[in-house]
């Protein structure tokens, strides 16, 4: 069978008897150094932050907004690399790099805001739900029922519809379309780790509710919902652009790669003679999603490989 | 499933994808003609309805004229002032004596031995029942009042939701005389055939009445008013006169299929069939263009680079549109809870409601505006720049009446000017709004903001793309501020531009808290005024009074293109023909070799 | 069982009733003004604003709205739809086999894809296969849908001119339309089999190709990821293990044993991916213009179609509790596990 696992009253991981194993950190270190697609995946996660924060110094903002790309008049055709321009313009002129660099700033704004609301709404109402059972769990699973069972994309549709095109909007339409995923996850698991005996023990010595759930339950279970979240945020992204494909994200001219590549798309297929004239309109707005949506698959398969206990198997 | 399972059903996979492969032959861009007999038309919208009663768009109008549904009269090919007859025999004029000296009354003789597409011959009384059924089924934002105005003298049937027209009156307006239908106006109207050329369809009376319309009685008609899309049996079936006859529409598929009609009244159309498709993707209609799968597609300017110098494609421009793009100032907006006025003060950090009701503020967002710019990169450069709402190919338009030019001295000295000079230090800050999914405007809207506030850094603009319902709210709200609307024609005369830009109780004025009883005056006398040269006088006066007091930004009059293959022949250009795929087409006169 | 049965039924006029009321209530937050741009789509139109406002009684109180929709509805009536200028019944009928082709055969390829996918690189953890097939699966959900559908209609169309968009050729299309041939499914490939016309399955195969390989490479990464997962747990078992300690080849192990606990998982995705297809199908059907309900939906959603929008959330909350039904039940019938809960 797997390792032994000591079950623990203070925290996980913590070691109870003398080691002669290495702890837990290390192992897991180790394990993701085994394997270079988790290494790859950290590294392209780690360069992107890197130009995310950098961003004002790598592109420096002319606009009063800063996510608004500058642009050098309005003229249809896209211009290839050349100078003033590093990776060329879209329709429209606005600067390929530019874009690409702030983008990368908006890519985690816009997934960090949508997997942040759904883990918060997923920690109220997961716990809630999760943790008492009975009616309010009942509730809880109802009202997820009803938003799972809705297209998802058509209901971002209808809530952007609804707001107004923006891209704030779009990130609450996303929001909405995938907090039941994480209540539902993050319930499952509440379920799981409130009939474990340390917690029954320690409601049974009488400690208070909001104290167990905060310094036990959710520590175990934490990681799935990581898992979930690394793998959403490549997708988050790519539902962004897609919102955006249907003129119901971003605005044009917003610093963001679903856009660029919504304004490239009628571009893909350059001209008769060349089709690959406007190459760099789709390149750089598309190596850029990919990259970024791939670290974040690796990287949550990383996490998957070395958190899912199920997983864990032998050293 | 073992390991040999699954590289069998790979091969077989790969196979079957092979065979398919090769067993449609990769075809190169073929010369020979391809489908010879059937023009295929990609679209960027679908129709709406098929009742030439009902439908008010484009994408509707063109499939069913000038193709399925003929007019009494029409346009001379492309020349918009002279009319050639249809289903009336001659073309009235006052010389003939067929318009009357006041000009109160039309005659059309009737052309004899035409039929329906059911076999049916079609009769005076026939037309008579469809121009009152055109007036008088009136549905909500529908085409009705252009025939209402001239012959009612009202725009619509109804006020309020009640209706207030009286069936006599109508009844009394078109009339039928022996073999001739007679129209008696309540004015004088100088655009009267103008609009007949375009708008005055005829379907069977007794085959409507025999499908659920109205059987022509005054007892019944209120019941057949205002109908809903679903309501009318027309609104999917079809019976003309015209040289092709609808085989079906398939909404699904966003499909129109015309076939010939060989008892046509003049000698059958060469093309056996027309399809007319919906795709919303550029993408694949280029390449349905390329590779021989479609003969005429909807471009958008930005896109013409993909398609010029196409091997067996030709690409024809340079033909004046009867559009024009507009910048408007709402002249009275209301700024409770409006989101683009900031602090509805003139305090630099907003707009004041009557913002835009001091002349040197808009005349100086008029000289502030790079008109050269906007045509160049939001046209190619193929469109002009008008002076006002009268446009060229309309009587009474004048090039050589002033306009305004990006002149960044100008446009400082009036905004100096403005507010009794206190705009100037205060500066302003409010958003502008236009439509989504619109490049031009969207380019205009960033004009107006980039070339203003690089006059002042105390001016401040934001743009706002919102939806047309977004849209929709703020009109009838009035809270736009300064916003982008274009008129295109209903029919070539300029009362038709006239009216919805000057007149008090035109459109954009009510819109924009605008009115002026002299203007009005005017705007009344040239549309009832018969003498041409003393209807371009008035109308080159009200294009003056529109450069003076600068009521909008006239920005552009845009210029068509059309992109077909070679194969394609017999088109013409006319700025009336509802556009299906950037410019009207006229089916009956094309053919492919 | 006929318990779970009986009361998931029950449920489903409960989330049906939840579903239609949420979206509905969603879309009158709109003002009068804004829901009537529906019916007013030109600015010339303008004018008749407040008159289309009480034509189509946008100006009654939402609950009022929404009994008059619910009256209708159980009488089988679910309203008109303006953007499909059809009933909206009749436009989820015409759209919806075309999806349903389109999904079907998808489906079929992702899991065939998937599972072999999956399993390969189970078995061959952390080793080259097992990294290849993964980044493969994996870049395919990468990019937005519609880049990859236009670089395979560039290649596959644009310069062979193998693979069209659209749903038919235009001789199969007319074809269709005559009274030659009798509709039975709506899937065109089975109806052109029992029509008996093979040119017309061919026609219809052709059209098929690159719209399901795009959604195909789109999705099976998910499934590749839940079946190697599944594996490996089941390759971990007890069972397995000791199969393996008694000398049974790997290849018999696996395919005897493991891969049929490991599907198990794979059944109850395989409920959720389809409804994932159902809403992942738009932007592909937009691409190839492809008459399906996704792009149909997206139309009716943008343009404030309340009608088509809440009828299509009836008949999909349907189909989903129908369809997670029937996955749970394949569920326990599969793993006597579950039955015992």
């Amino acid at each position: 069978m797997s390792a032994v696992r000591v079950p623990s009253l203070v925290a996980p991981g913590a070691p109870t008897v003398p080691r002669v194993q290495p702890s837990a950190w290390q192992r897991t270190v180790r394990r993701f150094r085994r394997n270079p697609l988790s290494v790859l995946g950290l590294c392209i996660i780690v360069f992107f932050v890197a130009v995310a924060l950098l961003a004002p110094l790598l592109a420096h903002p002319i606009e009063r907004n800063p996510y608004m790309i500058p642009h050098q008049g309005y003229a249809s055709d896209p211009r290839p690399p050349g100078p003033g321009h590093p990776l060329g313009t879209t329709e429209e002129q606005f600067d390929l790099y530019y874009g690409a660099v702030w983008g990368a700033r908006s890519a985690f704004v816009v997934a960090l805001t949508v997997v942040g609301a759904g883990i918060a709404v997923a920690l109220t109402l997961g716990s809630l739900s999760g943790y008492y059972g009975g009616w309010i769990d009942e509730v809880v699973m109802r009202v997820t029922d009803i938003f799972l069972a809705f297209p998802g994309l058509i209901l971002a549709v209808v809530i952007v519809a609804v707001l107004g095109q923006s891209a704030r909007n779009a990130m609450i339409a996303i929001a909405v379309v995938a907090w039941p995923t994480y209540t539902r996850l993050l319930r499952a698991e509440f379920l799981r780790v409130r009939d474990m005996e340390y917690v029954q023990a320690a409601r049974a010595m009488g400690v208070r509710d909001v104290f167990i759930i905060i310094r036990h339950v959710i520590p175990n279970t934490i990681y799935p919902i990581i898992i979930l979240a690394s793998l959403d945020m490549g997708g988050i992204v790519i539902n962004f652009a897609a919102l955006s494909f249907l003129g119901l994200g971003a605005p044009p001219g917003y610093a963001d790669w679903g856009q660029l590549i919504s304004l490239s798309h009628n571009w893909i297929l350059g001209t008769a003679g060349d089709p690959f004239q406007y190459w760099y309109t789709l390149l750089v707005p598309g190596v850029a999603i990919f990259l970024f949506v791939l670290g974040w698959n690796l990287l949550g398969d990383a996490f998957q490989d070395i958190f899912d206990p199920r997983q864990r198997g032998s050293v | 499933m073992s390991v040999v399972a699954q590289r069998g059903l790979a091969v077989v996979a790969i196979a079957v994808v092979a065979v398919l492969a090769y067993g449609t032959g990769a075809r190169g861009a073929a010369e020979s003609v391809r489908n010879p007999d059937t023009l295929i038309i990609l679209t960027y919208g679908d129709p709406q309805s098929l009742d030439p009663a009902y439908a008010y768009d484009t994408a509707s109008e063109g499939v069913i004229w000038p193709g399925i549904y003929e007019t009494l009269i029409t346009y001379d090919g492309s020349v918009l002032s002279r009319y050639v007859p249809r289903l009336a025999t001659t073309v009235p004029t006052l010389q003939n004596g067929l318009i009357s000296k006041d000009g109160l009354t039309y005659t059309f003789p009737i052309r004899q031995g035409v039929h329906f597409h059911d076999g049916t011959v079609m009769t005076p009384e026939d037309v008579r029942y469809s121009m009152l059924r055109f007036m008088l089924q009136d549905r909500d934002g529908g085409p009705s009042w252009l025939l209402l105005t001239p012959l009612l003298g009202t725009d619509s049937t109804r006020t309020k939701g009640a209706v207030t027209v009286q069936y006599a009156d109508a009844a009394k307006a078109v009339t039928v005389e022996g073999q001739d239908v007679v129209f008696h106006l309540k004015h004088p109207y100088a655009a009267f055939l103008s609009i007949l050329a375009a708008w005055s369809f005829v379907l069977p009376e007794k085959w409507a009445a025999a499908h659920g319309d109205w059987d022509g009685t005054a007892a019944t008609w209120t019941k057949y008013n205002n109908p809903k899309l679903q309501d009318r049996y027309e609104f999917d079936h079809t019976n003309g006169t015209g040289p092709f006859m609808l085989q079906t529409w398939d909404r699904q598929a966003k499909e129109e299929i015309l076939v010939r009609n060989d008892h046509y009244w003049r000698a059958p159309a060469k093309l056996a069939r027309v399809v007319i498709r919906t795709v919303t993707e550029f993408p694949a209609r280029q390449l349905q263009l390329q590779r021989g799968d479609a003969d005429a597609i909807a471009v958008d300017r930005p896109d013409q680079s993909k398609v010029t110098g196409m091997a067996g494609v030709t690409v024809q421009d340079g033909y004046p549109a009867l559009v024009i793009q507009v910048f408007h100032f709402n002249q009275k907006i209301d700024v409770a809870g409006n989101p683009d006025v900031g602090s509805g003060k003139l305090d630099g950090n907003g707009i004041p409601p009557d913002f835009f009701s001091d002349v040197h503020v808009r005349r100086g967002f008029a000289y502030a505006f790079d008109y050269g710019t906007f045509i160049r990169d939001g046209y190619r450069g193929k469109a002009l720049q008008p002076n006002g709402p009268i446009i060229q190919g309309l009587l009474g338009y004048d090039p050589s009446l002033p306009k305004y030019t990006f002149d960044r001295q100008k446009a400082i000295a009036e905004f100096k000017e403005a507010w009794g000079g206190k705009l100037w230090d205060t500066g302003f800050h409010f958003t502008e709004t236009y439509n989504t999914g619109n490049a031009v405007r969207q380019i205009g809207a960033q004009i107006v903001k980039d070339d203003v506030e690089s006059l002042n850094p105390k001016f401040h603009i934001d743009i706002r793309n919102i939806q047309f319902s977004s849209f929709l709210q703020l009109t009838v709200q009035h809270k736009g501020t300064l916003y982008a609307l274009g008129w295109a024609v209903d029919y070539p005369d300029p009362d038709d531009f006239a009216q919805p830009f000057l007149a008090s109780n035109g459109q954009y004025p009510k819109q924009n808290g605008f009115s002026d009883p002299h203007v009005d005056q005017l705007v009344k006398q040239a549309a009832e005024t018969a003498d041409p040269a003393r209807r371009a006088q008035i109308y080159r006066e009200l294009t003056k009074f529109a450069y003076d007091n600068v009521l909008a930004i006239y920005a552009a009059q845009p210029t068509n293109f059309v992109v077909m293959r070679s194969w394609v022949h017999g088109w013409y250009y006319n700025a009336v023909l509802p556009p299906l795929a950037n410019v009207g087409f006229d089916f009956y006169t094309m053919s492919k070799q | 069982m006929s318990r779970f049965i009986a009361r998931r039924l029950l449920l489903l006029p409960f989330v049906a009733l939840g579903v239609t009321a949420l979206i509905f209530s969603l879309l009158q937050l709109l003002t009068p003004a804004m829901r009537a741009s529906l019916y007013i789509t030109d600015p010339k139109q303008l004018n008749a604003l407040p008159d289309i406002i009480r034509k189509y009684h946008l100006d009654q109180p939402v609950y009022v709205q929404y009994w008059e929709w619910l009256r209708q509805v159980l009488h089988g009536d679910l309203g008109w739809s303006e953007t499909a200028r059809e009933p909206v019944l009749t436009a989820i009928r015409g759209y919806f086999p075309a999806t349903f082709e389109l999904a079907l055969y998808s489906f079929a390829c992702i899991l065939v894809l998937g599972i072999w996918l999956g399993t390969l690189s189970a078995v061959q953890k952390d080793k080259i296969v097992d990294h290849l097939s993964r980044s493969t699966s994996i870049s395919g959900a990468s990019l937005p849908t519609f880049v990859w559908g236009l670089v395979l209609l560039m290649v596959f169309y644009g310069h062979f001119g193998w693979f069209p968009p659209g749903r038919l050729g235009l001789d199969a299309d007319l074809f269709v339309r005559s009274p030659q041939f009798h509709p039975y499914t709506g899937l065109l490939t089975i109806d052109a089999l029992l029509n008996g016309q093979w040119w017309l399955l061919w026609d219809a195969l052709r059209h098929l190709v690159l719209p399901v390989a795009t959604l195909t490479y789109f999705i099976t990464a998910t499934l590749v990821r839940i079946t190697r997962s599944s594996m490996l747990e089941t390759l971990r078992a007890d069972y397995v293990r000791t199969a393996e300690a008694k000398g049974l080849p790997r290849d018999v192990v696996v395919d005897k044993h493991a891969r049929r606990n490991a599907l198990i998982p794979v059944i109850t995705l395989a409920g959720l991916l389809f409804v994932g297809l159902l809403s992942g199908v738009v932007i592909t059907e937009t691409v190839f213009n492809w008459p399906g309900i996704g792009r149909w939906g997206v139309t009716a959603s943008q343009q404030l179609d309340i009608p088509a929008v809440t009828g299509f959330a009836l008949i999909f909350a349907g189909m989903l509790v129908l369809g997670n039904l029937c996955a749970d039940v394949l569920y326990a019938v599969v793993d006597p596990r579950i039955r015992l809960q």
